[in-house]
């Protein structure tokens, strides 16, 4: 691992993040990648747990927490209040889960991508409103099971693409990260810090209670999730430049969805279904980013 | 320097004036021109700000609160449905203690569209822990909103001054425009007493169990009780540079009013007029304005109202399954005294209908006329429909 | 106005404004499966029958430490150069690399780090045990003699090696050719063996009495006089002139004899001596044909060694036994009756019968014999069954109650006659004898197991003297317990070799030498089973960050006090150098 040089801790043992939790290994190198001259603004998601009650606080650089909905617009409040102070250095960053970005805080990143705001915003993406008790989000993919989908109420919906829809706003930076490529990420973080304007990053992170995998599983079952394709690592600039970060050896869907309990009640049926809903998603990814499948 | 120009303007001045960092503002009407005011400012460099131009209320206040939480001086301005939209932060402003500034239009509440005077909006938000001003005229607006950042800036608490739909924020006057020198020596730079600091790491805002939650909301009633003394300290200070002063309330002929009305906003300049013609009439009537709603000044109140024979509170608000809200604060105060005179309560002008001096006159002789009050509420002017 | 220090005593500030560390939360509390750091045995490392440590050489390897890497070997095997020429090397059949992609190339790595110690004039520190007094006789300094006396001359015993030649080396010195083994290698090694403290006596045979004078100085005796006679064809014409023993053909060459061939020879063998006879004559100008009773794949010699004199033109004749040897002038005429399979023998080799057909006539210059070697002299072998003799995987030790005890090792006594073999029977000879001198006959055969690499019978000098690989777990990891998700494919490296045309005309060596970085690049394809490379994965994905960098040989720990037992360390350790298990409570 070339990541030897990254010694430096800003996150601290003895947090309350589920044991396995891919949102803590995100954030520890998340800002391994950036250093301690970030100011995080916190929506509601299983991170303000995390973060510490008061008064103590698992990380080592200023955070502030803020309402559910209110990511991206708080981060734009800092940001301006930075830009007044004349302070060039600090990175603003919005740490949220899914449902802050995907849903109730959706208006508030579109807003504030609209408006080109120089800021990183991350989405740690468990795939549902974990925090709260594994309710369904428009995160979460087709054939899982929530507490607000449950037996044959299995979500039938697709998950929301919220990297084309931020790619649809012109965004300056957007791309997809995963705990199980931590060189992939601290890359893409380290970009992100380098362009002026909005960026995006989408990180996939495995969460053992609510997925209903063993703990241990959690950095092998994100992988897969890219070696699957479901979950493809990309990029794109300007929204219109894609570039596919990794080609994988193409294992079927199925190998994704056998060791989580979220899935087991899906049949060999729905499983063909969603290969091909995931083989059409690829093929089109390929043409965006002018390859052919 | 005098000028004859639009509560809106009168807002926007002062905001100028406070020299405000970060405006974030979300335009609804009749809040608009304050907004469009401020960005020109900012555009031609008068304002050394940034504008925010947030995409909800609700992005407005909470791009505020990240501002102020790294400790620059900041202003936003809103109305009715958009004042709504910002509640749940409202009260997250006070929580974190942000000395943010509001210019609050009081405007109806939907549905039914309707953007004239209705002080509901705002005294439905009167739980959130926002020091309220209610003002009468542009050059109270102008001055309020400078007061409003000392204030603040001393109690750490936001404030908001409210103003009436197109009565006050349309309306042109003769406001004085004060130089930005004596502004300056009144309004000192904006020191925050806590910051979000990569140099002095912290967390703000995070989980609080039941062991500490109680004590900073103490902590909050605490600092809205001292703000009722500093405001006065602060009225001070300003009388003594630009030679006005407000008062929490404002008594108007009341040391031997035997009735005594209760106004605020633009219906206080109305009732004023109608005071004087009913004195000259020999009618025994005084008028209390009423500024300062929170911190709500109990103790002036009392001691202004309880000689009176009988109080007749005007509402333009009203709080459904109880009464108008000025009422319920009044009786409220007057409750624990020894003896006081009942409160009559009158709704009028909601929705921006207008509240003429027949209808305070009205008002007026209900009340002589009446020993006690026939309802608790009474609403004024109700039409057949 | 109320000064500022006024209003913030009347005004306090208690607002949720967080600045403590987490750290008074000791998380490990919630734990009720434990991760531990447990290396365990890489199969390469068991199957080689020296014990090996492949996994730690490998890893060595990829760090540059060529001369760790070395002497890592040296604990096991004091003949890597040797070995990393001609061992068959059973270690890469095992290899799990193989079942992702191709094993990893550990002979010529051995090779390389053989030679890269030899080059740099590297001079070993390897662990001594202070002087014992006993004093050990060798008889023979072949491999297996010259192991016996490495490894007990390391456990603290004074040896002496009794060599007949005038050189020491055994079959490595006077019988596998040079193409397989330069002199100069052998003699470099043998120099380090010395170097140790070994005598080695040449010139000097060993007389029969010598065993039971011995005891007056030397408190055992080792035979490793390994098997220098070859058997006898037992068919007419067995005693001409035209059929040579194929060991002493080698032997004449390896002593310098100038000899030239020119037409058909014909070598009556199937294993390595018969190859080695083959591919000499083909050098020295014959034409060679193998002539072998059984089948191709039934013969002992190792594969590679068939491939390659398949490949320098060596003809096999394979279902052919020798029937009768005729002079034909100035010829001969071999007699070759066609065989052909009847079933299976007892040792999964074909049985043979004879073909219905006619016997076949090969006329040859020459026949070289090559079907198999015994001992020269009878009493070499080891006795038979008795009691009081321990038999063990590689060796037999004769303890008696007067004289020296008597221990048999190397040809003598191993199934498999190959140099590794040999080393392991020094080793374990010199184990025992340990064992023996401390605790008596008795305690031999069940304290050996102690020291097995896996589940045996390969036997570790480094976990018998309770070295760093001794706290390792005896589970050898298979292919399914790797994360190979760590790995990618990766052809395994080619030695370079010489063109077939050049092989033929020269003794030169054939396999040549490969760099450091071709080296170290093979070296990283290998997974290190079981063992602890240190490449931080552990460290990076725990989301407690719960295990710490530190100084300690294993580079970092646990921290238990906030560790929650979510796995992910153990899932993610590409080679399984770590075990979960339930907490104790």
């Amino acid at each position: 691992m070339e990541l030897r040089a990254f010694d430096q801790e800003y996150m601290s043992s003895g947090h309350v993040a589920c044991p396995g939790c891919g949102a803590a290994i995100a954030m520890r190198f998340f800002l391994k990648a950036l250093g301690d001259k970030v100011i995080i603004v916190l929506p509601a998601c299983c991170w303000s747990i995390i973060a510490g009650p008061y008064p103590q606080s698992t990380v080592k650089v200023p955070v502030i927490h803020s309402a559910f909905e209110t990511g991206g617009a708080v981060a734009s409040g800092v940001r301006a209040a930075l830009d007044m102070k004349g302070d060039t250095e600090t990175t603003v960053v919005t740490w949220a889960g899914d449902g802050g970005t995907f849903d109730i805080g959706f208006q508030a990143l579109s807003g504030a991508v609209e408006r080109n705001e120089d800021f990183i915003y991350v989405c740690y993406d468990n795939e549902a409103y974990m925090n709260t008790g594994i309710q369904r989000s428009s995160s979460t993919p087709y054939g899982a099971w929530t507490t607000t989908t449950p037996g044959d109420e299995w979500k039938k919906l697709r998950k929301k693409n919220i990297v084309e829809a931020l790619v649809a706003h012109r965004i300056p930076y957007a791309a997809t990260a995963n705990i199980a490529f931590p060189e992939d990420l601290v890359r893409k973080v380290k970009k992100a810090r380098s362009i002026k304007g909005s960026k995006f990053l989408h990180i996939f992170a495995s969460c053992p209670t609510g997925w209903r995998i063993p703990s241990e599983l959690s950095i092998k079952i994100a992988r897969i999730a890219v070696q699957t394709n479901i979950f493809p690592l990309y990029e794109v600039e300007d929204g219109l430049k894609y570039t596919i970060n990794y080609k994988p050896k193409e294992f079927p869907v199925s190998e994704y969805f056998k060791p989580q309990g979220r899935f087991q009640h899906l049949t060999d049926e729905d499983m063909k279904h969603i290969q091909e809903m995931v083989d059409e998603d690829w093929a089109l990814l390929l043409r965006k980013a002018g390859e052919h499948p | 320097m005098k000028r004859v120009v639009e509560g809106s303007q009168a807002v926007a001045e002062a905001v100028r004036l406070a020299k405000v960092n970060v405006i974030s503002a979300y335009p609804i009407t009749p809040q608009t021109h304050i907004v469009e005011f401020l960005s020109e400012y900012c555009a031609n460099g008068t304002l050394n700000a940034r504008f925010l131009r947030v995409e909800s209320e609700h992005s407005a206040l909470a791009a505020l609160i990240g501002t102020a939480s790294t400790g620059i001086r900041s202003f936003t301005a809103t109305s009715g449905q958009g004042l709504a939209l910002m509640h749940e932060l409202l009260h997250w402003a006070s929580g974190a203690r942000l000395p943010i500034v509001m210019a609050e239009v009081n405007r109806a509440l939907a549905p039914g569209w309707n953007i004239w005077i209705d002080q509901t909006d705002s005294l439905a938000q009167r739980d959130t822990g926002w020091i309220q001003m209610y003002c009468e005229h542009g050059q109270e607006v102008l001055d309020s909103i400078i007061q409003a950042y000392r204030l603040g800036e001393l109690v750490n608490l936001p404030v908001m001054v409210v103003l009436d739909a197109f009565y006050l924020s349309h309306t042109y006057e003769p406001v004085d425009i004060p130089d930005q020198e004596p502004v300056d020596r009144f309004l000192p730079p904006y020191e925050p007493k806590f910051q979000l600091d990569t140099e002095d790491p912290c967390d703000l805002g995070s989980l609080v169990t039941p062991n500490a939650y109680m004590e900073m909301r103490h902590n909050i009633a605490v600092a809205m009780e001292e703000a009722l003394f500093l405001f006065q300290d602060v009225e001070n200070e300003f009388k003594a540079i630009f030679d006005r002063r407000y008062g929490a309330i404002e008594p108007v002929a009341c040391d031997d009013a035997e009735i005594i009305l209760v106004t605020s906003g633009t219906v206080t300049s109305t009732c004023r007029q109608v005071v004087d013609d009913l004195r000259s009439q020999g009618e025994r009537v005084g008028l209390l304005k009423v500024k300062l709603f929170r911190p709500f000044p109990v103790d002036l109140i009392r001691q202004n109202l309880t000689s009176a024979k009988k109080i007749a509170v005007i509402d333009r608000n009203f709080s459904f399954g109880a009464s108008g809200i000025f009422a319920q604060e009044i009786r409220a105060a007057l409750c624990n005294t020894h003896k006081h005179p009942p409160v009559f309560g009158y709704i009028a002008g909601l929705g921006g209908r207008d509240v003429t001096e027949d209808v305070l006159e009205e008002i007026y002789w209900n009340t002589k006329n009446n020993e006690v009050p026939e309802k608790e509420s009474i609403w004024m002017g109700l039409q057949e429909v | 106005m109320a000064d500022q220090e006024e209003i913030k005593s009347k005004v306090p500030l208690l607002i949720p404004r967080s600045c403590e560390s987490t750290l008074s939360n000791m998380t490990g509390s919630w734990r009720f499966l434990k991760p531990r750091y447990e290396e365990k045995t890489a199969p390469c490392s068991s199957a080689c029958p020296a014990g090996e440590d492949i996994g730690r050489i490998e890893m060595l390897t990829t760090q540059g430490l060529f001369k760790e890497a070395w002497e890592t070997i040296l604990r096991e095997n004091p003949f890597p150069a040797v070995c990393g020429r001609v061992c068959f090397h059973p270690c890469e059949d095992r290899c799990n690399r193989g079942d992702f992609d191709e094993a990893i190339a550990i002979h010529t790595l051995e090779r390389f780090l053989a030679d890269a110690a030899s080059r740099n004039e590297f001079k070993p520190s390897i662990e001594k045990l202070t002087l014992k007094k006993q004093k050990v006789a060798v008889v023979g300094a072949g491999p297996s003699g010259l192991a016996a006396a490495y490894f007990l001359t390391l456990l603290g015993y004074t040896c002496d090696v009794f060599e007949a030649m005038p050189e020491a080396g055994g079959v490595l010195r006077w019988g596998i050719p040079l193409y397989r083994l330069p002199v100069s290698v052998l003699r470099n090694e043998i120099a380090y063996i010395e170097s140790m403290g070994v005598r080695i006596h040449t010139g000097k045979r060993i007389s029969r009495s010598f065993l039971d004078e011995a005891h007056n100085q030397y408190s055992a005796v080792f035979m490793g006089c390994g098997h220098s006679r070859t058997r006898g064809l037992n068919i007419p014409g067995e005693n001409m002139d035209g059929l040579e023993d194929g060991i002493a053909f080698l032997g004449k060459i390896r002593q310098g004899e100038n000899l030239s061939f020119d037409g058909p020879i014909a070598v009556i063998g199937g294993g390595n001596t018969a190859v080695d006879v083959a591919r000499s004559v083909l050098r020295l100008g014959g034409k060679s044909i193998l002539v072998y009773r059984r089948r191709r794949q039934d013969m002992p010699a190792f594969d590679q060694e068939i491939k390659m004199a398949l490949e320098e033109g060596v003809e096999i004749r394979e279902l052919l036994a020798p029937v009768k040897i005729e002079k034909n002038g100035t010829e001969y005429t071999l007699t070759v009756q066609p065989m052909r399979v009847a079933g299976t023998d007892t040792d999964g080799r074909a049985a043979i019968e004879p073909r219905d057909e006619q016997n076949e006539e090969i006329i040859v210059q020459r026949i070289f014999k090559a079907i198999g070697e015994e001992a020269a002299e009878d009493w070499y072998n080891p006795p038979g069954e008795r009691e009081k003799i321990l038999t063990l995987d590689n060796s037999i030790i004769m303890p008696r109650s007067e004289g020296a005890v008597l221990v048999f090792g190397g040809d003598l006594t191993n199934q498999i006659k190959s140099v590794v073999h040999a080393v392991a029977s020094g080793k374990e000879a010199a184990i025992a004898l340990d064992i023996l001198f401390q605790e008596g006959s008795d305690a031999v055969e069940s304290r050996l197991k102690d020291y097995a690499v896996g589940n045996g019978p390969s036997l570790s000098m480094e976990i018998y003297m309770a070295g760093p690989r001794s706290e390792r777990e005896n589970h050898i990891v298979e292919y399914d317990e790797i994360n190979t998700d760590y790995f990618e494919l990766a052809p395994r490296v080619t030695q370079p070799r010489l063109l077939i045309e050049e092989r033929r005309k020269t003794f030169e060596e054939i396999d040549l030498k490969i760099s450091a970085n071709v080296a170290i690049k093979e070296a990283e394809r290998c997974f290190n089973c079981g063992l602890c490379n240190q490449c931080d994965n552990c460290y990076l994905f725990c989301p407690d960050i719960s295990i710490q960098k530190d100084n300690s040989p294993q580079g970092r720990h646990i921290n238990y006090d906030y560790c929650k037992g979510c796995g992910i360390c153990v899932v993610e350790c590409p080679r399984n150098a770590m075990a979960f298990e339930e907490e104790s409570t």
